[in-house]
């Protein structure tokens, strides 16, 4: 397979000429792009860890049609949080097992296939706006491939204090499946919601998701976003969030990244004006054969906003993880208070993790830290807990609980860090459990 | 009646580097010994080996505790089995809970004996009022592991964890050390009402005073990996008028002599 397989679906795709014009010239240019930027390959310094040939070993295709099944309805059981969600399975939106009631009012939440034919207005103005510039070969083809995915939108001052939730199951079909969700979150002055994607596995067919999220935040608005990412052992998963930040805004990312053969999870976050707040949380936690990107991008291009990035990777076995994460700080961007932190617990020989910080600071009155570290667990810690007593799986299984808990407590207590904690207790050492 | 602890020319080494070189003991049940010794002697070294920690490699010699064989089992396998170190630095463990610690340690305990394992409020309290027996609070309980306490703190979170566990066999290690004398007092204290009948303590220490608190049944005096000395508590008092200078050159001397023989 190859960049001439994703272009000729590409092109079937859009062969169906049931778009509007404008959607159609959003879906082209995405090709163009793709075909112009060609697939990354290991040379591209963004790409350097990443085994990209995976990304292309199935002849993958997005799906027409999907049945939602007992499967799915006992999967949505499992995963799904209370309140307003969105189901997908293989990209394709299911509304038999979505809940659209408990809005609250100035709150709207839809697919975006519904969103293309009624927000054309909103879409044309928002779509691609921030994921676009920075965009790599496969967020192209997503907007090549854009069609599902989900709109919310938040009026002036309006207030979600439920978790609103889009949950993406992957399960693969006759064929291997793409799935390209695009999401878009455009939030109204002084609004507040929190935003959760969940992507998980179905079965065990081969499956690539591909998807782009999309978030503004008006002057003073507030949004957190958990994105739980706990595909199956075999999925291909690649995820870009895309921010940015009116003034005085605040902005929280917090990233889980438990599944996937190869996932890859980009965060691109950019304030536009001033006094905007910025949280970048991720724990990606893998074992086996996992390789787990993450890739942070950081634009303070105003002055006096501030960041707070903390980034931990668990790797077991041969899983091998990668940290990318660069802050730019530009010439007008003064009192910027920034910092990054990586830290990185390997649980074995063959483990591996490449943590990369990247700080490029072009204006001269600033604070900014940062801080990478990798290591292993504690053998005094280890020994303290095992001559208690405790076994040395569960030992383990404890250190590593304790060295992953400051990004699980920086969920809120609900909900939402319910669900974190329980997919992470299926990746601590001695769990047998198989992610999916 | 058989020893609970038997150690029978018990030699250990570290990093390549002899530290043990031949200890007998024999401590039984009921009793208090105390292992005196200067710095470097092999003091905290044997408390390792017993508690098993694997960086001490055992080159020669047995222990068996309670008739059964000590060295080949691992850590867990001991502190079932009855034996508890208390830490010379006990370790911080950020991001874990002390009383979760805790009850996780005493329900292996429990499960290895086929008891049934303690709730979380029975834990707590149990947890309470072993707490009283060295005047912690249920506030420190709640804190991580260690994490933040203060040297005291830290050495009565070990005779803490002791009076939870209740081992047959309690090794303290240097129990004592950095303790203001209201702290000595506080810890020892707690030491003394787990005297029973059916428990052995080895106290080890490099101070006399240690001794005016909890008053042993045997004392050992250690010098260059042997036991040179051993006696009534009258040597620990020897100890303190004539300081360890003496002592470390007959252990020197002992040592050569073991040495030059084929």
């Amino acid at each position: 397979m190859s960049a001439a397989h994703y272009a000729d679906v590409a092109r079937a795709f859009q062969a169906r000429g049931d778009a509007p014009a404008w959607l159609q010239a959003i879906r082209e240019e995405g090709l163009s792009q793709f075909q112009a930027r060609g697939l990354p390959t290991s040379k591209d310094e963004e790409w350097k860890y990443t085994p990209v040939a995976t990304l292309s070993s199935h002849p993958f295709q997005p799906v027409r049609d999907v049945s939602a099944g007992e499967d799915v309805a006992q999967a949505v059981a499992r995963l799904a949080l209370p309140g307003p969600r969105l189901v997908f399975v293989d990209g394709r939106f299911v509304p038999a097992l979505s809940v659209l009631t408990g809005l609250p009012r100035g709150v709207v939440l839809k697919p975006l296939s519904q969103a293309l034919r009624e927000d054309g207005a909103l879409l044309q103005e928002t779509l691609g706006q921030l994921s676009r510039p920075s965009a790599h070969a496969f967020t192209s083809l997503n907007a090549a491939l854009l069609e599902e995915g989900a709109l919310l939108t938040l009026a002036p001052r309006a207030l979600s204090e439920v978790p609103v939730q889009l949950l993406f199951l992957a399960r693969g079909g006759d064929g291997p499946v793409l799935a390209s969700p695009r999401i878009v979150v455009v939030a109204g002055e002084g609004s507040e919601a929190t935003l959760v994607e969940t992507y998980a596995g179905l079965g065990s067919g081969a499956t690539f998701t591909n998807a782009v999220t999309e978030v503004s935040l008006g002057d003073n608005a507030s949004l957190r976003h958990f994105k739980l990412q706990a595909e199956g052992d075999t999925a291909l998963h690649l995820g870009g969030l895309y921010s940015r930040q009116g003034r005085d805004s605040r902005f929280q990312s917090h990233a889980f990244s438990f599944g996937g053969a190869l996932a890859r999870n980009e965060v691109h976050a950019a304030f536009a004006g001033e006094g905007g707040e910025c949280v970048l949380n991720g724990l990606f936690v893998g074992r086996g054969t996992q390789h787990l990107d993450n890739r942070t991008d950081l634009d303070h291009a105003v002055p006096r906003c501030s960041s707070r990035e903390l980034y931990k990777g668990v790797l077991d076995d041969r899983a091998r993880g990668t940290f990318h994460g660069k802050i730019r700080v530009r010439e007008d961007a003064q009192k910027t208070d920034a910092s990054q932190t990586s830290r990185n617990l390997l649980l074995s020989e063959g483990a591996q993790v490449d943590a990369r910080p990247q700080l490029e600071i072009f204006a001269d009155d600033v604070k900014c830290a940062h801080g990478t570290a990798v290591g292993r667990l504690d053998d005094n810690a280890l020994f303290y807990l095992r001559s208690r007593g405790i076994p040395k799986v569960d030992a383990e299984r404890m250190l590593t609980q304790a060295f992953a808990s400051e990004l699980v407590r920086a969920v809120p207590e609900g909900p939402v860090r319910a669900r974190v904690e329980a997919l992470l207790a299926g990746k601590l050492p001695g769990s047998a459990e198989v992610m999916g | 009646m058989a020893s609970l602890l038997s150690i029978q020319d018990l030699h250990a080494r570290v990093g390549g580097k002899d530290i043990l070189k031949g200890i007998n003991l024999e401590v039984g049940a009921g009793e208090v010994h105390a292992i005196m010794g200067p710095n470097g002697s092999g003091k905290s070294t044997l408390a390792g080996v017993l508690a098993g920690r694997e960086t001490y490699e055992v080159t020669k010699g047995s222990v068996l505790f309670d008739g059964k064989d000590l060295l080949g089992t691992p850590p867990e396998e001991r502190a079932k089995a009855g034996v508890f170190l208390g830490f010379q630095y006990p370790v911080e463990i950020p991001g874990v809970g002390n009383l979760h610690f805790l009850r996780t340690a005493l329900n292996a305990q429990r499960r290895a004996k086929g008891e049934e394992e303690l709730d979380a409020m029975d834990f707590l309290a149990l947890a309470k009022e072993k707490a009283k027996l060295v005047q912690l609070d249920a506030a420190f309980m709640n804190r991580s592991v260690n994490e933040g306490f203060s040297g005291g703190e830290k050495k009565r979170n070990e005779i803490f964890q002791m009076a939870v566990l209740q081992p047959r066999l309690g090794l303290l290690d240097e129990t004592d050390s950095g303790l203001d004398i209201d702290a000595l007092r506080i810890v020892a204290g707690g030491v003394n009402a787990l005297r029973s009948k059916d428990r052995a303590l080895v106290v080890i220490t490099h101070y006399q005073r240690l001794l005016d608190y909890i008053v042993p049944d045997h004392v050992h005096v250690m010098a260059a990996g042997r036991i040179v000395r051993s006696g009534g508590r009258e040597l620990a008092l020897e100890l303190e008028e004539k300081g360890y200078g003496w002592i470390g050159a007959e252990g020197a001397a002992a040592g050569k002599a073991k040495e030059a023989r084929p």
